[in-house]
């Protein structure tokens, strides 16, 4: 174990991509908890850590929502760490009474058994509406129908006392799709996860809280050939447990005008992504900043790579290299000292 | 407070020097809030700058489901 102070790191794995860690149901939070522990600190967002009903909890791993992550690495928010956060739980009025029934005794299988604050619900005042596309790229994106009736539940969830929400939308269910199909047996992209991206940005946007998506779905017919990757989606009724554990110690977002004694962009020490993904805000913001990005072979739709946008970046050939450039950083170890061939300095001339 | 619809927006930037992320949020801007936004191709061309798109999803007024610039 390193005993030199933690290094704040980011990790960023986008979500509707395809990446091959990371792309399906929380496949990536082993190279999560690796990286905390490499870095005392890791900063990460619920596509990294949703597993649907697998989860796991590390006072290191800090759950920040996309946008909110985007705006803590632009420097416009800072990250202050609470010990429990009251989960107000946000349900599609489009969501059948039964598999509404099972969300609920979820959050109550959550308070009972975990000991998290969860409560109140509210369910909106209509359907939400969501629907699913991809854009150009091939990439997951889709759309929400009835934006004005998430956030008037948002709000009333806030007013009520909630100090981070859980929102749940009903989902079209597609049981038969070739892209359902593939995404099952890792070789797909996760056509929900777009919608659900823009479904917690606005709400988080919107009431400055933390925020966190989890689909609501009918169940699926056994898939023998299930991919061990996307197996945490196929364990139980819901996808709603972890959503509901990474929240529970979610930090509060803290607006960086106010310039309190929370975690801040400043202490951030490296930023990790995918060596194909690196055209996002914060890898993006974090580069401008000087902040070293480790750019980690994890093939994906994208090929937007360090060479195409003149990025300079550590290469590393999985997390588990990501992690030991992580410790090196820490250490004060230069990563260059680490290769070979280590060329001689030269005279400027 | 946020309120409008949600836009799908598709853009091809040629990249100019100084702030990336600059440049692709302005362009962004002009077709609405931006809520989320990502480089999803870069096109390297011979005496060019390099042309890059830019997926998003804005919170728009306008009733218009996709624009292209």
């Amino acid at each position: 174990m390193s005993t030199a102070p933690p290094l704040p790191t980011l990790l960023v794995i986008p979500t509707g991509i395809g990446c091959a860690v990371g792309g399906y149901a929380g496949d990536a939070l082993p190279a999560a908890r690796l990286l905390a522990a490499a870095s005392g600190c890791l900063i990460t967002h619920p596509n990294v850590m949703n597993g649907a009903a697998l989860y796991w909890s590390d006072s290191r791993i800090h759950y920040v929502e996309g946008s909110s992550l985007d705006r803590f690495a632009a420097g416009e928010l800072l990250l202050q760490p609470v010990r429990q956060q009251r989960v107000g739980l946000l349900l599609d009025a489009g969501i059948e009474p039964e598999l509404r029934h099972r969300h609920l005794q979820v959050a109550d299988g959550c308070r009972a058994t975990l000991g998290l604050d969860v409560g109140p619900v509210v369910i909106t005042d209509r359907s939400l509406e969501v629907s699913l596309s991809l854009g150009a790229s091939g990439v997951s994106w889709g759309q929400l129908g009835q934006l004005e009736a998430l956030l008037r539940a948002g709000r009333e969830l806030k007013a009520a006392g909630a100090t981070a929400i859980a929102v749940v939308a009903r989902f079209p269910d597609d049981p038969e799709s070739e892209a359902l199909a593939a995404y099952r047996q890792g070789s797909g992209v996760d056509a929900l996860a777009g919608a659900e991206a823009v479904i917690s940005h606005l709400l988080s946007r919107e009431l400055g809280l933390p925020c966190a998506h989890a689909p609501a779905l009918s169940p699926l017919p056994l898939d023998p050939d299930l991919d061990p990757r996307a197996a945490g989606e196929e364990l139980g009724f819901t996808f709603l447990p972890c959503v509901l554990v990474g929240l529970s110690r979610a930090p509060d977002l803290v607006p960086a005008a106010t310039r309190a004694a929370a975690l801040g962009i400043d202490a951030v020490g490296a930023v990790i992504a995918p060596a194909g993904a690196l055209g996002g805000a914060a890898v993006l913001a974090c580069a401008e900043r000087g902040i070293p990005v480790i750019a980690v072979e994890n093939p994906c739709l994208l090929e937007v790579t360090a060479e195409s946008l003149g990025l300079a970046v550590i290469p590393a050939a999985s997390y588990s290299e990501a992690a030991g450039l992580v410790l090196a950083l820490r250490e004060g170890i230069a990563p260059a000292a680490l290769r070979r061939p280590l060329p001689a300095l030269q005279d400027q001339p | 407070m946020i309120s409008g619809q949600l836009r799908p927006v598709l853009l091809q930037l040629e990249r100019q020097s100084g702030s990336l992320r600059s440049q692709i949020e302005a362009a962004v801007a002009a077709h609405g809030a931006p809520l989320r936004w990502a480089i999803t191709a870069v096109q390297q061309r011979a005496d060019q700058p390099a042309l890059l798109q830019i997926e998003a999803v804005v919170v728009s007024v306008g009733d218009r489901q996709q624009d292209e610039a």
